[in-house]
């Protein structure tokens, strides 16, 4: 599996931890913010751009809150991106929401939470089956 | 302050308790629904309710579901809307203060009544300060290209509801 991976300035340092983390894993990690010269909408944009051209399957985003990613990568149509902060939610929103991406908040989950949201995200697989009607409905609109 | 609510049928019953904590409050609250148990979809009641927010009928939004992710992404998916989901205080403030957010989602599985009614209480107490950082970032959100389709669209999921009655989506 492909992860893009991206952050603003607040977040490059839980970023870096991150990739390195995942770099350990199975995964090959796409890093489309190298520096720490991105605000969050151009993090958000970047790792959109990524899953909507298809160079990326999942996309994780950090900035101080994790608010401003999921506010901007929701902007993009097709693209479907939870605002993650615990490990219940990392696992629903793919089974339920069918989520490309998770944003984030550096200044409010701690490192090892981070981590765990990251596995439960990458690990979880979509229900599909009901839940497809309202993935049809968010896939309509914006 | 006039205050747009939806939810899915996971939270109605927080949802209710939420529209009563606003009413007796002072507010006056527009219940987009969805107002049963019945089993439906989120992104109806999150896009009726940013709808009331972008269209000035309401001043702020507030949307729960089970997990507060499907209902906030539909309702950032309407031109015009920042829904910030948020599972502490501090980030209430923040997307208010900062992002001047206009739509506050909570996941009613995740957190309990004190935080949801913690979280509101600060989201609409919170001011929007304008500073060009804040002005900058909005704005940016605001460029990025969108239809304008999800608003004033009653029948926008209608092809979807019909399939559903017909049953063609079954686990």
């Amino acid at each position: 599996m492909k992860i893009a991976i991206a952050s603003d300035q607040a977040g490059f340092e839980l970023k870096e931890k991150l990739k390195n983390y995942l770099e350990n894993h199975p995964y090959e990690i796409i890093d489309v913010t190298k520096s720490e010269d991105y605000d969050f909408v151009e993090a958000a944009s970047k790792t959109a751009k990524a899953i909507n051209e298809a160079q990326a399957d999942r996309g994780i985003v950090v900035d101080e809150y994790g608010v401003g990613s999921s506010i901007t990568a929701n902007k993009y149509k097709g693209i479907i991106c939870a605002n993650v902060f615990d490990e219940h939610s990392a696992r629903m929103t793919v089974r339920h929401n069918n989520t490309s991406i998770i944003a984030i908040g550096s200044g409010i989950v701690g490192e090892k939470l981070a981590k765990r949201i990251c596995d439960r995200f990458l690990q979880a697989t979509y229900d599909g089956g009901r839940h497809q009607i309202r993935v049809d409905m968010l896939n309509k609109m914006c | 302050m006039r205050i747009s609510i939806g939810c899915d049928h996971i939270v109605t019953e927080i949802k209710n308790h939420v529209a009563d904590y606003l009413t007796k409050k002072g507010h006056k609250v527009i219940d987009n629904g969805t107002y049963e148990k019945e089993r439906t979809h989120y992104p109806i009641f999150g896009r009726k309710t940013a709808e009331k927010v972008v269209l000035g009928e309401a001043d702020l939004g507030i949307v729960i579901c089970g997990t507060g992710v499907g209902i906030s992404i539909s309702a950032n998916k309407v031109k015009g809307i920042r829904a910030a989901l948020v599972g502490d205080i501090e980030t209430a403030r923040y997307a208010k203060q900062n992002l001047n957010a206009n739509v506050l989602a909570m996941g009613g599985r995740i957190l309990g009544i004190g935080m949801i009614e913690d979280a509101i209480d600060v989201f609409l107490e919170t001011i929007y300060e304008a500073t060009p950082e804040n002005k900058a970032l909005i704005s940016k959100i605001d460029s990025i290209p969108m239809s304008e389709e999800a608003i004033n669209a009653n029948h926008m999921f209608d092809e979807f509801i019909e399939k559903w009655d017909k049953g063609l989506y079954q686990d």
